[in-house]
């Protein structure tokens, strides 16, 4: 067994010759109580966000086959409200009506998103149509982009009217963070 | 028992050759051997005659199971115990009982002489000097064996003691214990020397033979261990599918053993597996078709340096096997009825008679209970087969 050992591998010796002879361990080391009868597989966890299986995200073909899930969360928004609408105990209220701007900041959110990736395409048609017209395709900064979709903003407030309100608050905001910039009586 | 006698006529071969005893030709004991075969040659068990039941002998004394019993190396005397711990040390040629260690109650360690709990196993010095006895009390009482006077008390097993046995020559004793320990002890300087672990489940059974070396049986955990003693390791072996119940070395190199599911193992020490598994070998028992169970193998015996296996179990007879060609067979010989739980089962050093040690319930616990037995010993002879079958029939029927 040693000479074929320096040849070959271990592996290859014990697949060649399988050993029959009994397993000899120590005498020695004292055996715990508890003894394992039956084998009992270990449980493998797999994160599908990491895992290989799960492929690569797209997000166009993500939201076509999850679209069924908007569906869904609009009939729990409306359970949410009937029950908010019926519930007395005031702990519960304050949680179902957090409940329930979560789903509806999460809706929004979704939009958003859903606006941004539509003004993507239709930046890049523009760029496809110019640069099949022949002329030269130019590509748009990233304070431009923001630029654009303040305009976008600004156009929908004016035309729902909130546009004097948020303009406040946003003075407000600014007030107070600037207010924070300025020396204080500490420092002077 | 006539047709028990027929039935061996039919399958005995013709070996004219043999002698009138009754010994395979290359067993160390014997020296007068006529045949000198070679060391190669495997030992032949020359056939066996099934003894009539009016042959065997039955020795009450017991009040309850017996549940180990040992011969003397000179075959004069049978040591044997029972479940409400008593021993009793008789005379095998008149079978009178010469002394009776009455079984204690609960409760009555400190004064009592002799056991207060089911004594489980017991073994005789190869010399027949002392006798250790175990029980259910983790205590391994050693006395004299020609006055059956108490000596020592071995403490230190944290369960009850299973295993006994004395290494051949010597006065060197290795228990084994439910406890899943294996510890050694010297008898004569009443001394402890070490403990040696390695089972899973409680130790059922134990034989040791010249080698500093011990054979246990393992019970649930299904592996027979091969303990090293010097060099503090040991080997394992796996076979069996039930609980090992039993075991005995048949010589240095080989040992069979038995478990609950019926099933009779030959092993060697080269092979991890056993070299030969007789599955539910003393048959099934069962009211209906669909509920039949193995009957459990409690006791094997078997013949020093031989080749003859003896199995006992509560199916009503002690079943006696052969072991083939270089031990890779075993085929059955006869039966020999008997009614009850074959706790133990000895041969004696000669090979003449097989003791068996009979109790209404099983040595170790009380799952069934065969009223019709009675709680003794019974000493069977096994007488040879002559030449011609003529007259040997007669005298054995």
């Amino acid at each position: 067994m040693l000479v074929w050992d320096s040849f070959c591998p271990l592996l290859l010796t014990s697949m060649l010759f399988p050993s029959f002879r009994p397993v000899e361990t120590s005498a020695k080391k004292p055996m715990p109580f508890l003894r394992q009868v039956v084998p009992v597989t270990k449980k493998v966890h797999r994160d599908p966000r990491f895992d290989d299986l799960s492929g690569e995200y797209n997000p166009e073909i993500f939201m076509k086959t999850y679209s069924f899930l908007d569906t869904i969360k609009k009939q729990e928004k409306e359970m949410v409200q009937k029950q908010l609408k019926k519930c007395r105990n005031m702990e519960q209220k304050e949680k179902l009506q957090q409940l329930l701007n979560r789903m509806t900041q999460q809706e929004q959110a979704q939009k958003k998103q859903q606006k941004r990736r539509e003004r993507e395409l239709t930046l890049k048609r523009q760029q496809r149509e110019l640069a099949k017209q022949g002329k030269k395709p130019f590509f748009l900064k990233k304070s431009e982009k923001r630029k654009l979709e303040l305009a976008e903003k600004y156009a929908e407030l004016k035309r729902s009217g909130k546009l004097e309100s948020f303009l406040n608050k946003k003075r407000k905001r600014n007030a107070v963070k600037d207010k924070r910039r300025l020396p204080t009586q500490k420092n002077l | 028992a006539k047709r028990t006698i027929r039935q061996f006529n039919s399958c005995i071969s013709t070996n004219t050759k043999t002698d009138g005893v009754f010994t395979s030709s290359n067993r160390k004991e014997k020296t007068q051997s006529t045949k000198t075969v070679t060391e190669t040659a495997p030992p032949r068990a020359s056939p066996v005659c099934p003894p009539a039941a009016a042959a065997i002998r039955v020795l009450r004394g017991h009040q309850h199971s017996v549940t180990c019993l040992v011969v003397s190396p000179d075959d004069k005397f049978i040591f044997s115990a029972a479940k409400d711990g008593s021993v009793i040390k008789w005379e095998v040629e008149s079978g009178k009982r010469l002394c009776v260690v009455p079984g204690g109650k609960k409760g009555t360690e400190g004064q009592h002489m002799g056991h207060t709990a089911h004594v489980l196993c017991i073994a005789i010095s190869s010399d027949g000097k002392y006798l250790a006895t175990g029980d259910r009390n983790k205590l391994i009482l050693i006395w004299e064996a020609a006055t059956c006077k108490r000596l020592y008390t071995f403490t230190g097993h944290r369960d009850a003691v299973s295993g006994l046995s004395f290494r051949k020559g010597t006065y060197q004793l290795y228990s084994a214990s439910h406890d899943r320990s294996v510890k050694v002890w010297n008898v004569e300087e009443n001394a402890y020397l070490e403990t040696l672990f390695g089972h899973q489940d409680i130790i059922t059974g134990m034989d040791s033979l010249s080698r500093e070396c011990c054979v246990t049986s393992g019970g649930r955990d299904g592996t027979v261990r091969f303990w090293k003693i010097p060099e503090e390791s040991q080997l394992i072996f796996y076979g069996h599918q039930g609980s090992i119940d039993c075991i005995q070395l048949i010589n240095e190199e080989h040992m069979v053993s038995g478990a609950d599911d019926g099933s009779v193992a030959l092993w060697g020490l080269a092979k991890k597996k056993p070299l030969a598994l007789v599955r539910q070998s003393h048959g099934t028992q069962g009211s209906a078709q669909d509920l039949q169970q193995p009957y459990w193998v409690s006791a094997v015996a078997a013949l020093l340096n031989s080749d003859l296996v003896a199995t006992g179990s509560h199916s009503g007879c002690v079943k006696l096997w052969k072991c083939g060609e270089g031990f890779q067979k075993l085929e059955p010989l006869c039966d020999i009825p008997l009614i009850g739980f074959v706790n133990s089962l000895k041969f004696s050093s000669t090979g003449d008679f097989l003791v068996a040690g009979i109790g209404q319930e099983h040595r170790l616990g009380r799952w069934w209970r065969v009223k019709e037995a009675k709680n003794s010993i019974c000493i069977i002879p096994l007488k040879c087969r002559a030449e011609a079958p003529g007259p040997m029939a007669a005298d054995c029927a």
